[in-house]
């Protein structure tokens, strides 16, 4: 079985030394995200966040839910949720570093540079418009192409993400639509500029397994054969196991650990992978190890502390004592701790 | 061992209102359970699996078949139905937040069942506070509300609810999807612990096979409908024999790089719409190996032992193109190796 996984990315691909003399796709230094609160100091949802994603790159980014991944989904387009706002950091698309854009610009940007694949695409389609309509917008209004020609991009599209029956699908409404079909759509107006990176938010968490394994080998030849890069969000690790290059799990606002696919999964070095890893094993005896009891609300690590040491089974003085910084162990292979697995 | 529960021929057809299409939701499905069992119903959406778990509540009428539970007809409107069958069969639903109402404490929403079985109000008191104790939760959330617990503390109320009544079914319909993958684990192992503890027989309904592979003693695989195969969950796991199992079980991404069911079979398009089936095979549409006869008529189910049946007519040829594989078993011992390095001295 070892040798079966033929429908694997090669992990050539990933690494973390750039593959070409130009810049990186995607490069985000010091990202913080905060919401003000009622009263008290701002919650932070995503804080001091690093990534730098090479062009050809899927990268995959892990974490239960309140972690902070649609924040930074979100704010990497500059559209951080209501009411949160980028309080630090910079964001390089391709170079260019996207905090000094003004509104107009960023506007111009999303949607033909930049690019966002959401979940749930029946309630993110317009009603009331054909889905042959949504796509061509796309182009009408990024690229400026005529209508005519903007038809046959959104037809084309159509047929690249595997819609049958593609010229009847033009004149389709949203409702007449399956979901597999309408994360097709989404994904089609998502990609219809070739943009030079794509953000997916949990985009395939509401299909049934078959249709999920059929949208993600789409997705992944769209990526490669358009020469643009990803950021793939979700809570199902099983899937960047098979489907991304490089891998990092967040936790609370903070990437723990960070590497490639196969050092990932089969010499993990943070406690909270392993424990996360434990999980999906249903293994008891594992996670009994790698788990502490749920810490009553309230009970809050004192400021400067690893956010992970409440949960940490290897937890010691130095980690409630000192925040611990993202330090590279191995060759690309990055953990947030001071007393990783497997020193 | 004489069956808990026996489901013969199940039919469920829903009219579409204004129109004289019925959507087929449950085809004529058959299946046992034996007390303090487990079996996985697993299928993708709209394969029938919830209605499926309805219909042996009562919740939802059936129009065909019969579903008897240590002998009594379970399919009888609630009027006729004995009294002694109250409380015997309990559901635990998807989405923990959206099962409890949002205005009543943890404490009356767990003795509620209780009401219809007639138990005095003390020991509806004393039960619920035992209640939440097999579940794992301090007595202390009895007086809480649903929206200050987490998800999963939700979902075992939800548990707590089911099986104060001492069920000997529980039917739980998606319980862990909605859930972290911590939190997901922490629920399979307490219902693992309380079937243990109760001899309670589970119909676990899921879309989550590799959570369904470690819960289930026996699967149970279901499209548009139908079963089309079901057995011992190790075997079917390994060795699926009807062409839809093979590709579903293929989906299955399980976090391990190098661990995927390899598999030939590949299933394309998506499951068709439920109303007016065509006549045959229903997978014929996205199955390589469908031939002519295949459309013809319904592919009846064929023994192959030890409880393994199958309905398609082609399946030593799906035999022939698929190795056994033991993908899941392989993942199980290598998470075992992978996990065990650098593991805290027990405390």
């Amino acid at each position: 079985m070892l040798n079966s996984a033929a429908t694997d990315v090669s992990a050539a691909n990933g690494g973390t030394e750039a593959t070409a003399a130009g810049p990186p796709m995607l490069a985000v230094r010091g990202l913080t995200v905060e919401f003000a609160a009622m009263a008290g100091a701002a919650v932070t949802a995503v804080r001091d966040f690093d990534l730098t994603i090479q062009p050809g790159e899927i990268f995959g980014l892990v974490g239960e839910s309140g972690a902070g991944k649609t924040t930074l989904a979100r704010a990497l387009l500059r559209l951080p949720p209501e009411p949160g706002r980028i309080a630090a950091g910079e964001i390089r698309l391709a170079g260019r570093n996207l905090m000094e854009l003004n509104e107009t610009e960023m506007q111009r940007l999303r949607g033909r540079d930049l690019s966002m694949i959401v979940p749930n695409p029946r309630a993110e389609l317009n009603p009331l418009l054909t889905v042959g309509e949504q796509i061509a917008t796309m182009t009408r209004v990024h690229l400026r192409v005529p209508s005519r020609e903007a038809r046959r991009m959104a037809l084309d599209m159509l047929r690249a993400v595997q819609i049958p029956d593609p010229e009847r699908r033009m004149g389709a409404f949203p409702h007449e639509m399956s979901g597999g079909m309408a994360q097709r759509i989404v994904i089609a107006i998502a990609l219809i500029c070739s943009p030079k990176f794509i953000v997916s938010d949990d985009a395939t968490s509401g299909l049934d397994v078959t249709v999920q394994a059929q949208i993600l080998e789409l997705l992944r030849r769209l990526v490669l054969d358009r020469g643009s890069a990803m950021l793939f969000i979700t809570r199902d690790i099983g899937i960047t196991a098979h489907f991304c290059d490089r891998v990092a799990v967040m936790y609370d606002g903070e990437v723990m650990e960070l590497a490639a696919r196969e050092d990932f999964f089969f010499r993990p070095r943070h406690p909270y992978t392993v424990m996360l890893m434990a999980a999906f094993s249903h293994n008891q005896r594992l996670r009994r190890m790698w788990s502490r009891p749920e810490a009553l609300p309230g009970a809050a690590e004192p400021a400067g502390a690893c956010r992970y040491v409440a949960r940490c089974p290897l937890a010691q003085d130095r980690c409630r004592a000192e925040h611990p910084a993202l330090r590279e162990l191995a060759l690309g292979h990055f953990a947030r701790c001071h007393f990783p697995v497997r020193p | 061992m004489t069956p808990l529960l026996e489901v013969r021929q199940l039919t469920k057809r829903f009219p579409i209102a204004g129109s004289r299409s019925v959507v087929q939701a449950v085809n004529g499905i058959s299946f046992t359970l034996a007390p303090g069992e487990t079996l996985g119903l697993v299928g993708e959406s709209g394969s029938g699996k919830t209605t499926v778990g309805r219909c042996i509540l009562g919740l939802t009428d059936i129009s065909d078949g019969s579903i008897a539970f240590n002998g009594a007809d379970l399919s009888l409107t609630r009027r006729q139905k004995p009294a002694s069958l109250r409380g015997q069969v309990q559901i635990v639903f998807q989405e923990p937040a959206d099962a409890l109402d949002p205005r009543m404490r943890i404490g009356a929403a767990v003795e509620e069942p209780l009401l219809a079985l007639g138990t005095p109000r003390d020991e509806r008191r004393a039960r619920a506070a035992e209640a939440v104790g097999f579940v794992g939760l301090d007595h202390r959330v009895l007086r809480l509300y649903p929206a200050e617990l987490s998800a999963g503390q939700q979902q075992r109320v939800g548990i707590a609810r089911a099986m104060i009544t001492r069920p000997k079914l529980l039917v739980l319909d998606e319980p862990t999807s909605a859930l972290d993958p911590t939190a997901r684990a922490d629920i399979i192992e307490l219902l693992v612990r309380l079937q243990k503890q109760f001899g309670t027989a589970y119909l676990f309904i899921s879309h989550d096979l590799s959570t369904v592979r470690f819960i289930s003693h026996r699967v149970a695989v279901m499209y548009l409908g139908m079963i089309v195969e079901q057995g011992d969950a190790a075997a079917v796991f390994a060795q699926p024999r009807h062409p839809y199992s093979v590709g579903l079980l293929s989906s299955v991404l399980l976090p391990n790089p190098h661990l995927r069911r390899a598999s030939s079979i590949s299933l394309s398009g998506e499951i068709p719409s439920p109303i007016n089936l065509p006549s045959g095979c229903y997978l014929a549409s996205r199955c390589p190996f469908a031939a002519d006869a295949c459309r013809a008529r319904v592919p009846p189910a064929e023994e192959l032992g030890g409880g393994h049946l199958v309905h398609c007519i082609r399946h030593e040829d799906v035999a022939q193109t698929e190795r056994t594989a033991d993908t899941f078993d392989r993942f199980q011992e290598e998470a075992e190796r992978i996990l065990s390095v650098g593991a805290p001295a027990p405390a």
